[in-house]
């Protein structure tokens, strides 16, 4: 019953959740230019990190009984702090000439973000990691951004007195809500040619500097 | 007297070729309508219809599609300003929109917002911009169905024959000798690409025009919300810079459309119907001796070395004609799609013209009738307001 109504909930608000999601992961997905195959297994890593989002709040849920989200003002600012990391990655992916790949680490295996200088400063066995953000940790980004239907989950799963009841109510909610991200390795159906992958890591970083922007504000707007 | 008999015939030509237009014009500027009988009323239509006449003729006479077409892009640009903003003042009374007018839904429709309109009227069957579907100044429908037009009969030629913002940067790419700045990354060129991508996954994440709300520079020559907040003043200040960069200062320095080439999202929206309509541009390899003269002076950035290879332009030409008049070997001509290259370039170069000579004379034929208009109201009354 309880799995049930976290996958309901997931079903009804998941569009909502795509548009959230989508100008994060379109984008990501055009810059590392993969094959449709390549692009489910960068998802996959994608909604792991959300997924480790989902149950870390999940946690805090039972914990805490609503009581982090509860207030505005401190919701805005974690919120805000979160969205804010997002960004800099973002931008950083997209204006740093990003997307070299790294011969060790995969690139979804959540290595974070460098720029070209702070690449120098690496030791040699990790000179050549990716500079793109990893998709588990993109995920785990916009998994604990406090969105809409993320806050209706979290008034829910509050509710329970277990903390197996608000981790399972919030493992249904995840898989309701993803959902809406299964068509979107198509992506990779509009080919692996460098333009393309220079439009979606550009676009990348203007989306970056949309969500500082918002990031700043929520901060700001939570310590008032 | 060979010499002059060849005038005399050329000269005939582009007379028998500007009648079309001669009738056209009338129809369009005069609505069908006879001409009003007092003077303020009558010589700005009259004035319109010489100047584009004039114009469509000295394209066909001297052969020269981009020098013309500029000139009268340009002050058609010019004359939307004359015309828009005093239509604001008395209207609303302000170039700033308040919440409250926006929310009547008298916003005019631009068609820049197009890109950010299609999923969100798919997903949620409504329109994210507050303006009117069929009444008041530029509605949605009515911008929508030119817009449909335009972009099967000439593609992205909308952008250097339609468009009432790209006359701005066309304008101040002219001032100048030479570019200051030559090189510019090919990375940039793929920027409106981003741009379109990025504002159309917000704008159906956000429900609104984010184009709109944070970016477009044209905001600075034409209606903005009114400055209010914080969000409001940021906004002010991003547009203002951004038009100062893009449409002032960085196309003095290259001598490009950079907004046009390196920013606009609705040019690179437009690109794709380049591959819906017949025209294109294409160079002759025979002729080519790959001088690069086309690849430094294309405003939009749509040539480069690997194009000239292929022996054609990017998607994102906008069929302006400059590497038509610029290529020292007449490589470069108007072409239609399935035809062999080269072979009666004149022919398709008038195919072309008709059609988009008919929107630009059109739509900057009304707007200099309506320039014309203030200007004689500025003298009579000493004010552009009615």
């Amino acid at each position: 019953m309880m799995f049930m109504k976290g996958f309901l909930l997931g079903i009804a608000s998941g569009g909502v959740c795509l548009a959230y999601c989508a100008p994060v992961l379109v984008p990501y997905l055009l810059g590392e230019g993969k094959t449709i195959r390549g692009n489910v297994a960068s998802i996959s890593t994608f909604l792991g990190g959300r997924l480790a989002g989902y149950l870390l709040f999940a946690v805090l849920a039972w914990a805490t009984h609503f009581a982090v989200v509860k207030h505005l003002p401190y919701q805005r600012t974690v919120g805000g702090s979160v969205t804010i990391g997002l960004a800099l990655l973002l931008i950083v992916y997209g204006f740093a000439g990003s997307g070299q790949r790294c011969n060790a680490i995969p690139a979804t295996a959540g290595v974070p973000c460098l720029p070209p200088r702070g690449r120098a400063w690496l030791p040699r066995a990790c000179a050549g990691v990716s500079m793109a953000p990893g998709a588990a940790m993109l995920g785990f980004l916009t998994g604990v951004n406090v969105c809409p239907p993320f806050l209706l989950a979290f008034s829910d799963a509050a509710q329970f007195p277990r903390l197996g009841q608000s981790l399972l109510f919030f493992t249904a909610f995840f898989l309701g809500t993803s959902a809406y991200l299964a068509p979107l390795p198509l992506v990779g159906m509009v080919g692996r040619r460098e333009s393309i992958r220079t439009i979606g890591r550009l676009a990348a970083g203007i989306v970056g500097l949309f969500c500082l922007y918002s990031g700043i504000v929520d901060v700001a707007a939570g310590m008032r | 007297m060979t010499d002059n008999n060849g005038k005399v015939r050329r000269l005939l030509t582009a007379v028998l070729l500007t009648v079309p237009i001669l009738l056209l014009m009338r129809m369009m500027i005069t609505q069908g309508q006879p001409l009003p009988k007092d003077a303020l009323h009558r010589i700005p239509p009259i004035v319109a219809y010489v100047v584009t006449v004039s114009f469509f003729f000295l394209i066909v006479y001297t052969g020269r599609t981009h020098r013309y077409r500029s000139i009268l892009f340009v002050t058609y640009a010019v004359c939307f300003v004359i015309v828009f903003i005093p239509n604001l003042l008395e209207t609303q009374g302000s170039m700033a929109i308040t919440q409250a007018e926006m929310a009547q839904g008298h916003t005019p429709f631009c068609h820049m917002v197009i890109p950010m309109v299609i999923i969100p009227a798919a997903l949620s069957r409504t329109i994210i911009f507050p303006g009117s579907m069929l009444e008041g100044f530029a509605p949605i429908a009515t911008m929508l169905v030119l817009w449909l037009g335009v972009s099967i009969t000439i593609g992205r030629g909308w952008c250097s024959w339609g468009c009432f913002y790209g006359g701005f940067d066309e304008g101040f790419s002219k001032i100048g000798r030479k570019p200051i700045i030559r090189n510019i990354s090919r990375k940039w060129a793929y920027l409106p690409f981003a741009v379109l991508l990025a504002i159309v996954l917000t704008s159906a994440a956000s429900l609104t025009p984010t184009y709109c709300g944070w970016l477009c520079p044209f905001k600075t020559v034409t209606e903005y919300a009114a400055i209010t907040s914080t969000t409001t003043l940021i906004q002010a200040v991003i547009f203002v810079s951004l038009f100062t960069a893009l449409v002032v200062v960085l196309p003095i320095l290259t001598k490009r459309r950079t907004q046009c080439g390196l920013f606009c999202p609705m040019g690179a929206f437009q690109s794709f119907t380049n591959k819906l309509n017949i025209f294109d541009i294409r160079i002759d390899q025979d002729k080519c001796v790959q001088c690069g003269r086309c690849e430094n002076t294309c405003p939009t950035f749509s040539i480069d070395r690997e194009t000239i290879r292929k022996g054609r332009t990017r998607m994102t030409c906008t069929k302006c004609g400059r590497c038509v008049e610029e290529c020292p070997r007449h490589a470069v001509s108007y072409h239609i799609k399935g035809t062999p290259v080269g072979v009666r370039p004149q022919v398709a170069r008038m195919m072309f013209v008709y059609p988009a000579f008919l929107l630009l004379g059109t739509i900057g034929g009304s707007m200099i009738s309506g320039a014309t208009y203030r200007i004689l109201l500025l003298i009579r009354t000493g004010s552009l307001l009615g």
